[in-house]
């Protein structure tokens, strides 16, 4: 393997398109990184609150953005809606759904971590499955209002372009908002409190009267909600379609565990490593190879800290 | 070398019933080319090997609790070494091109075979390679991960990770792997000139089957295995003893993967091809859900899911094309309200892989019942061999 592994970082460094290296097109890569960053964070931020919160091993997850993202179709084809008015939508629908797993299923398996991972990977199953018998599999297209469409030049100078596209602003953006409203809500208001008691020692927190039974729900469905919206965006930028929610399942993981779960600004910097290094050697090498590398570096990394780079180490 | 303080009713004395059982079924699989046709003899051929393939997880979860999503990649790199071996081995009229060099570097230009795949034209290097490549891989990523304080859920997240990665690599290394399509369209099992036919395939597959399950049980029910079951239910304790749990986690992870690797190499001339599809964490999660669904820690509970499974995907397949959720639906009833899954239907008298513990004798110390270095794990050999010369 190893042996593969040089050989084709030898035959690749040899065969890749190097004009030398460029300013400008290293700079459209980096803005194009930003992108990354922006769909790293919104699909990681509802893991960090079902993982990080509530310690589930959430599998379903992808099949929760996938959820977001046919609310958005299906409201897109049928009222004519805007994209960005479909957000509140799929966040309330997905939440919905999320609230109901969570009575169902995931309540019967607190404290089996193992066991939570294999129930959410059968629940991913089954709602690819039904969204497939309802849907069919075959692709749809979501389409994104014409005010956040195009590019937006920063710099030119002759045939040369430094430009972002408004859809990758939209993006990232939506994100930070969407960062700083939850911690908003775990850290300034009375819901977040008990959310955090919760989680730092459920046993006390039920003796002073939370209701730990709600807060599981609800901090389940918060999180669920977020991936519904991370979904809406995403729509439109991929077609639609069951198995969607795979490609964003591993490395959503890997931005909240590049992080670590203890703070929310962790999630913030895993994304911006993972999407930032990962345009950067895309640059030098290409796309797969980048994968490749960061993927290796996140193991490496889970390797000596598993509980994320961000997080203050504990004695325990 | 071995202090037995407790009593542990030991593997020399295998029980008569599973011996029964096991050869009828036996039997039963011997004769079932015969009964069946050429296309159920196949698909059984394809559900043993995956069969194989769910004990070898079940050794590192059911026994040890290290839950794996990579060992769809062990297996594939397996399948990747035989399937180099037999692609190489087609005779240059035969292939699409005409020349020597497989038809997928032909599409991608590389002019003459890369050095690392030269070696596997020969067949013994080919069949060590179908081992030792995932054992090997297995090794380093076994030694990498478990001399570390990470645990449980990380390790499976790096599992994860480790599927996904190499799905990508072997996708984007065309030239060298044939891509999304994988090696396709590869020569029948032969070597030393012998061509194997499909009914002897199946015969090896069946002798490999009943040789993984007699190995596992065997080994599970030694003083190793006893080490691997007290490490998956407190690890913690198990090292206090003085045991180096995680060099047991590597021996096992190797083992295991070795045998993934094998059933890898033995379904590329079954199947005909292989592809980054085996290695992609879909695939890997299907074996997870074989081990679920049969039982964990039964050996003999998986190999019956991935055959049930498989059996009522081909009838399933007929009617409808929702195979998926039926399995989702499966998956989910198995883990909600049958945790040990289809073997523990079964009467007590014929779960076999517990270890029937005879009352710890009074005045011993119950914390340290035994004592086993991790040489010992040929101890129970010695003792087989012991009781068959009748000088136990």
């Amino acid at each position: 393997m190893i042996v593969h592994t040089l050989a084709s970082i030898v035959y690749l460094a040899q065969s890749s398109p190097s004009e030398g290296f460029s300013a400008i097109a290293f700079t459209n890569q980096l803005l194009n990184g930003l992108g990354i960053v922006g769909i790293l964070l919104l699909t990681g931020l509802g893991l960090a609150i079902t993982f990080g919160v509530m310690r589930i091993i959430n599998l379903a997850h992808g099949e929760f953005i996938m959820l977001g993202a046919y609310t958005t179709f299906v409201l897109q084809s049928v009222f004519k809606m805007d994209l960005l008015l479909t957000i509140p939508f799929s966040f309330l629908f997905t939440a919905l759904i999320g609230a109901i797993v969570e009575r169902t299923i995931i309540r019967r398996l607190y404290g089996r971590p193992l066991e939570t991972l294999l129930a959410t990977w059968g629940l991913s199953i089954v709602i690819q499955g039904v969204v497939k018998l309802i849907f069919t599999a075959q692709l749809k297209y979501v389409r994104a209002p014409s005010y956040i469409r195009g590019n937006w030049t920063l710099f030119q100078a002759g045939d040369q372009v430094v430009q972002i596209s408004i859809y990758r602003l939209f993006i990232i953006f939506m994100a930070l908002l969407l960062l700083a409203l939850t911690g908003y809500l775990l850290y300034r208001t009375a819901l977040g409190r008990e959310v955090r008691a919760v989680t730092q020692n459920r046993d006390m927190a039920k003796c002073l009267g939370v209701n730990t039974n709600l807060v599981d729900m609800a901090t389940f469905a918060y999180g669920c909600g977020l991936a519904g919206i991370a979904g809406t965006v995403i729509s439109s930028l991929k077609s639609v379609a069951p198995p969607m929610g795979q490609d964003y399942l591993v490395d959503a993981w890997m931005t909240v565990v590049t992080g670590g779960v203890d703070k929310l600004i962790g999630v913030l910097a895993g994304a911006f490593l993972i999407g930032q290094s990962n345009a950067a050697i895309a640059y030098f090498l290409n796309d797969p190879t980048a994968r490749v590398i960061v993927l290796a570096a996140v193991i490496v990394l889970i390797r000596y800290r598993p509980e994320g780079l961000f997080t203050i180490q504990k004695r325990s | 070398m071995t202090e037995v303080i407790g009593r542990i009713r030991q593997a020399t004395n295998v029980p008569k019933r599973l011996v029964a059982i096991s050869a009828i079924l036996l039997l039963i699989l011997c004769i079932f080319p015969f009964v069946a046709g050429d296309f159920q003899t196949n698909l059984m051929a394809k559900l043993l090997l995956f069969g194989i393939l769910a004990v070898s997880l079940d050794l590192v979860w059911g026994f040890t609790g290290i839950l794996s999503f990579a060992h769809g990649v062990f297996f594939t790199l397996g399948g990747y070494a035989m399937a180099y071996y037999l692609k190489l081995n087609l005779s240059a009229s035969a292939n699409t091109y005409g020349v020597a060099l497989p038809d997928f570097m032909v599409w991608n230009g590389l002019k003459e075979l890369p050095w690392f795949i030269a070696p596997l034209q020969i067949f013994p290097i080919a069949a060590i390679a179908m081992v030792a490549l995932p054992a090997g891989f297995a090794y380093i990523i076994g030694w990498f991960i478990f001399r570390s304080k990470v645990s449980g859920v990380y390790i499976t997240i790096i599992t994860l990770a480790i599927s996904s990665a190499l799905t990508t690599f072997f996708v984007s290394q065309q030239a060298f792997t044939g891509g999304t399509n994988g090696i396709t369209d590869v020569s029948k099992l032969s070597f030393f000139g012998i061509v194997v036919p499909q009914l002897g395939l199946y015969y090896i597959i069946l002798g490999f089957t009943t040789l993984v399950l007699a190995g596992s049980w065997w080994l599970t029910q030694s003083n190793f295995g006893l080490i691997l079951r007290s490490v998956k239910e407190n690890e913690q304790r198990i090292s206090y003893l003085g045991y180096d749990v995680a060099s047991f986690k590597i021996f096992v992870w190797t083992l295991s993967a070795g045998i993934a690797g094998i059933a890898g190499g033995l379904f590329v001339p079954l199947n005909r091809f292989i592809s980054p599809v085996y290695l992609a964490v879909a695939f890997g999660t299907q074996i997870v859900i074989w081990v679920a669904v049969g039982g964990r820690g039964t050996l003999f509970g998986p190999v019956i899911a991935a055959i049930l499974l498989g059996q009522l995907q081909n009838s399933v397949d007929r009617i409808t094309q929702d195979w998926q959720l039926i399995v989702g639906i499966i998956l989910l009833t198995v883990v909600l309200f049958l945790p040990n899954g289809l073997m523990s239907l079964l009467p007590k008298k014929f779960r076999f892989t517990e270890i029937n513990r005879m009352p710890i004798p009074r005045g011993s110390t119950t914390a340290g019942f035994v004592r086993v270095s991790l040489l010992d794990w040929y101890s129970p050999l010695v003792r087989l061999i012991q009781s068959v010369r009748g000088k136990r």
